[in-house]
């Protein structure tokens, strides 16, 4: 059977990938829930196999995808479109036709990486805590994290980007508050309330591109669309200036606090450190590209004017995020909360790959979303069989991990070499392309971002010798393990954390890997060539 | 008019089914529990020839049976919903019509609208409105068809445990149906009396429904006079109201004086050539008893008193129907009457009152603890948003933002229906128990009873207005409607200009934002408290079967309006009211 005839077979792929894990996950729970004390007990593994299933059929179908289009995806070009772009709120893609909600699904060079990302972190994070507490519960929730998540990156109609970008909140906000740390009634409030109220903001800003997105021939009641191809082909979308301004500084409050960035960055450590290692590694690998994401798809392309008039304010924005997040790593004494940090630090670096508007630096940006989307789940996996073995996340409480737990030490240095931008792992090529686009735009201040680096490193290389190295001689132990004796990772920790390792290697020595450094950097060249510096049109 | 024109013309029988339908409900009610075996025994010595007669006497068991007034009002609350929704559908009676006072006869038809001295209005407004009241009450009426004691020093015992001896005693303390007759009497002239908002298209018909519907509802927030909290909430919300009624009603005979005629038509067009100070002073008046109906900031202050006082579903009605017949009266003066082009009087100080109210009543819900004041004070702020969109109205004058505000004001009330009574219909189900009035007692409902945690929960997550629940569909209409009224003259090409170029009602938008951002503070309270905190009590809630079925209709409600293709059909028969409406 064709590859095609296959994908197709359950209708639009892209649906499915939104769809399935969804309506699963909630089938799962209802299953699960109905019936006695003993049938639960009895389903319990069942639903967790099946979740399991379902996430690796997704990343099987994402994949199958990816081969098809011999990853040629391209920049304003969407691929898997249920519906035309002319006819959108009527046909099979009616959603709510009175007010022009369609349900537009598709994907491009930029959607796909993040898709694809997804569809891997689900099934790894699902092994990697795979003896959960209520693991049916537990996994359902991820499951249809993952639905919601592929939801924000696929639809090409607003408000359904808006209902998903809003609807994963609320599995992340149940995984924290149910399985959280000690103080995680407080870190799940502060997320959803955070996050909610930015992303407010970003939906007032949606608003008012609706209202200039003409569509009379649909013959609703206001006669206008929420659709964003739409918008992005139509020619006199928002004509004023001061509106545009106005429109792309509401959603950079929304995408800023998602990524985030310094100073709407506070509710991530809380979030981070109380979540479980599972939310943790979801929160960090993809919820955070969401921000990125929602900028480079809403804000950079359809107003490419306003990030040049606004450029001062992103390399800003993205320098006290990137040195302020280094700085704070450095007096970080819960293992937990140096990475969250450390995530904020690498956001900012995607501020400035974009504000370069270099080919290099905006595809440096996203491979930054993605490489960064490997790395950081492995070391909260890493911080959370830390925890989950010794009981502890304090970085002084223990010295020569490497004496007891040689598996824990090896992915610990793993992660930490590929996120402080070592040669060969992923986290270097994404730097390094930021980092010559930046040379290339603004000259020796680049010195700025490179020296910040070096902090980086340092706080890295100083707590790996405080932790793996130190004192293997005689291993202190942590007080919180009473005495017993330390034991290594599981093999479930260790299938899942080795699959991200590998990744970021294999992504370290060769970015095209699955071709998706040249798919970013062929769609980052187009979106320059035709949205930030267009060719100058003869009259 | 007498009684007997509304029945011997066909025109007026075909336009007032649903009414009619309330008209003989309540008739039934009044007799049918009354009937029983009485006799009268004719005066012929030595013979006992008894004739019964029917009214007294010893009550046949089907008479008094604890649930026959339910019964009766839920049949015809739902007879009328049904018969309001076809006839606006065109199935039966007439979808548009009027009725008209003429050389002292009243008149129906649809010949009859134009012309003057039309005081009932039958159009796509009035009926959805209609729909609204009558499904709210509806929903109460079925919510108290198995929880309200006969007499008010008993509880009924709670069905916690299938004991033979628990249930007797539980059937025979309901045997004496006179207090459920009451509720249910008094909920069907609320219907009637909302009805007749909903339909006025004269001041004077409009304030007649709404005193018939205002009395009602005192007593039934002072229903539970047995508590300490229930007497009390009811005199209260008693003098507020009828303080706030004779305002509006000195108001309203200002208008008289000014016009001499309380038309709204006449009113409207007499106002279009400029009001004096008398009539700007009585629209004042009038706008203090439809304040003190919407519950709107600084006339709030008996709402969480009364609320809490209140029953579950009572307050329900009260924060739903209720407020929903204060919009209809609010939108009926001041869009039918007051809204002229450029720029309404009132514009300002409604836009005023609007960021007060949903500011204030926000911070006032963060800071209680009684779940039902919560909801109360969310309720105001629920009145605020509504009024920052009838301020936009007002500024922007008769068009087609304007129609799709009130769309969305329309939308609102629809929806608030289902998640804002459900809420409070959950903490009813806790009122079985005998609490619900402490946040306390909603800790580890997860545990107690999943399903209605969840139906919580989405209450919550909608009055919030998280996607992708109805919640959200309605206030994101009612923003829009605000920013597509101010998108369209924003010039400048920088930043500042922009900004300075924006009109102040863009920023009541902003501010509507905001104020959700806070809010999300004490719904999610409820959600944690329900999924984290533990419980000392872990029972099953109690059975009580049909407050389950109202609220698992409620929670259907809140999801599929939200999204798909039942939202979109309420969203049409929104735009449609909104139509008729403007007329």
């Amino acid at each position: 059977m064709e590859i095609t005839e296959f994908i197709t077979l359950l209708g639009n792929p892209l649906t499915v990938l939104t769809l399935l894990p969804i309506t699963g996950a909630l089938l799962l729970m209802l299953v699960h829930w109905l019936g006695n004390d003993e049938r639960r007990e009895m389903l319990a593994n069942p639903i967790r196999y099946t979740n399991l299933g379902i996430a690796l059929l997704m990343f099987v179908l994402a994949t199958l995808i990816g081969l098809e289009e011999k990853f040629g995806m391209a920049w304003g070009e969407y691929l898997y479109q249920n519906c035309e772009v002319g006819a959108v709120s009527t046909g099979s893609c009616t959603l709510i036709s009175s007010i022009g909600v369609s349900w537009h699904v598709g994907i491009d060079a930029l959607s796909y990486p993040m898709v694809w990302l997804t569809t891997l972190l689900i099934p790894i994070t699902m092994i990697v805590e795979w003896d959960a507490k209520k693991g049916a519960y537990f996994h359902s929730l991820i499951l249809m994290m993952e639905g919601a998540l592929i939801g924000v990156f696929v639809s090409l109609d607003l408000f359904v980007f808006y209902v998903f970008w809003e609807l994963t909140l609320i599995p992340m906000f149940f995984l924290i508050l149910m399985w959280g740390g000690e103080d995680r009634r407080y870190a799940a409030q502060k997320f959803f309330i955070y996050t909610f109220a930015a992303s407010v903001f970003m939906l007032a800003g949606i608003l008012v591109m609706y209202f200039n997105n003409d569509a009379s021939w649909v013959g609703n009641i206001t006669g206008k669309s929420f659709d964003f191809v739409l918008m992005d082909t139509s020619t006199n979308f928002i004509a004023t200036e001061g509106l545009r301004s106005v429109v792309f500084l509401l959603m950079l409050i929304g995408f800023a606090t998602k990524m985030p960035s310094v100073p709407v960055h506070t509710w991530l450590p809380d979030a981070h450190v109380q979540a479980p290692t599972a939310g943790s590694m979801l929160l960090a690998g993809v919820m955070l590209k969401m921000g990125a994401y929602g900028f480079l798809r809403l804000g950079v392309t359809l107003f490419p004017d306003q990030v040049i008039e606004f450029q001062t304010l992103l390399i800003v924005l993205g320098m006290i995020s990137l040195v302020y997040g280094a700085i704070v790593c450095l007096g970080q004494m819960n293992l937990k909360r140096m990475v969250a940090y450390s995530s904020v630090s690498h956001m900012g670096l995607i501020f400035l790959g974009v504000a370069t508007l270099q080919p290099l630096g905006i595809a440096g940006a996203i491979f930054m979303m993605f490489a960064h989307g490997i790395i950081s789940p492995l070391l909260f996996a890493v911080c959370g069989s830390f925890k989950h073995h010794y009981h502890t996340l304090e970085i002084d409480s223990m010295r020569g991990l490497a004496h007891h737990s040689p598996w824990m030490s090896a992915h610990m240095m793993v992660g930490w070499m590929g996120s402080l931008g070592l040669p060969l792992m992923a986290g270097f090529v994404a730097e390094v392309a930021i980092l010559i686009a930046f040379y290339m735009a603004f000259g020796w201040w680049v010195l700025l971002p490179a020296v910040t680096l070096i902090v980086t490193a340092t706080y890295y290389l100083w707590s790996m010798q405080r932790t793996i190295f130190e004192g293997s001689g005689e291993a202190q132990l942590p007080p919180t393990m009473h005495g017993d004796e330390p034991r290594d990772i599981t093999w479930h920790e260790n299938t899942g954390m080795l699959i991200l390792g590998v990744l970021a290697v294999v992504y370290g020595i060769y970015p095209d890997f699955f071709g998706m450094f040249e798919m970013m950097s062929d769609w980052a060249t187009l979106l320059v060539e035709n949205a930030i510096f267009p060719p100058e049109v003869n009259p | 008019m007498n009684l007997g024109a509304l029945f011997s013309s066909t025109d007026m029988a075909s336009t007032l089914i649903p009414e009619t339908i309330l008209l003989f409900g309540i008739i039934a009610m009044i007799i049918v529990p009354n009937l029983g075996n009485a006799t009268f025994r004719l005066p012929i010595p030595g013979k006992a020839w008894r004739i019964p007669y029917f009214v007294g006497g010893k009550r046949f068991s089907f008479t008094s049976d604890p649930r026959l007034p339910s019964a009766i009002a839920a049949f015809t609350l739902f007879a009328s919903f049904i018969t309001a929704l076809l006839s606006q559908m065109g199935e039966i009676g007439v979808a548009d019509s009027c009725i008209a006072m003429r050389d002292g006869v009243a008149r129906a038809g649809p010949e009859w609208c134009s012309g003057g001295s039309v005081i009932l209005e039958v159009n796509a407004f009035s009926r959805l409105m209609e729909m609204i009241f009558t499904a709210a009450l509806l929903l109460a009426v079925i919510a108290n068809w198995d929880r309200l004691p006969a007499t008010p020093h008993h509880r009924i015992p709670l069905k916690t445990q299938r004991d033979e001896v628990v249930e007797n005693r539980r059937l025979h303390r309901l045997l004496n149906n006179r207090r459920q007759v009451d509720f249910a009497l008094l909920v069907l002239m609320v219907a009637l009396g909302m009805s007749t908002v909903a339909l006025s298209a004269n001041l004077f018909m409009l304030f007649v429904g709404l005193e018939l519907a205002s009395m009602a509802s005192y007593v039934l927030v002072a229903f539970n006079k047995e508590t300490k909290v229930g007497p009390e909430a009811g005199v209260k919300y008693f003098i507020v109201g009828s303080v706030a009624s004779a305002i509006g009603l000195y108001g309203m005979s200002m208008l008289y004086i000014w016009n001499g005629d309380l038309s709204i038509a006449s009113l409207h067009s007499a106002w279009t050539t400029g009001p004096n100070g008398m009539a700007i002073i009585g629209l004042g008046m009038m706008l203090v008893a439809f304040g003190f109906k919407v519950s709107a900031v600084p006339f709030h202050f008996a709402a969480p008193d009364a609320y809490s006082g209140a029953s579950g579903p009572v307050a329900g009605v009260l924060s739903t129907a209720s407020k929903a017949m204060g919009f209809v009266a609010l939108m009926r003066v001041l869009i039918g009457i007051t809204l002229v082009d450029d720029g309404s009087e009132w514009t300002l100080l409604i836009g005023v009152i609007a960021a007060i109210t949903m500011t204030w009543g926000n911070i006032a819900a963060l800071g209680s603890h009684n779940p039902k004041r919560m909801l109360a004070y969310s309720s105001v702020a629920h009145a605020g948003y509504i009024l920052a969109g009838i301020a936009a109205i007002g500024a922007l004058g008769p068009g087609e933002g304007s129609e799709l505000i009130a769309t969305a004001i329309i939308f609102h009330l629809a929806v608030l229906v289902t998640f804002k009574l459900g809420a409070f219909l959950v903490i009813a189900l806790l009122e079985c128990e005998g609490r619900g009035h402490e946040l306390e007692h909603y800790h580890g409902l997860a545990r107690r009873d999943p399903l209605i945690a969840i139906s919580m929960m989405v209450f919550m997550f909608a009055l919030a207005g998280v996607p992708p629940l109805s919640g959200f569909l309605s206030k994101l209409m009612m923003v829009s409607g605000i920013i597509s009224s101010t998108v369209g003259d924003v010039s400048g090409s920088s930043l500042s200009d922009a900004m300075g170029s924006m009109s102040w009602v863009f920023w009541l938008a902003i501010l509507i934002f905001i104020n959700s951002a806070i809010s999300l503070f004490y719904y999610l309270r409820i959600c944690v408290v329900m999924f984290y905190d533990d419980t000392d009590r872990h029972l099953r809630l109690s059975r009580a079967p049909m407050i389950r079925i109202a609220i698992m209709l409620c929670t259907m409600g809140a999801v599929v309006l939200g999204f798909g293709v039942l939202a979109d059909v309420l969203a049409s028969a929104a735009h449609d009211a909104a139509m008729a409406l403007f007329g």
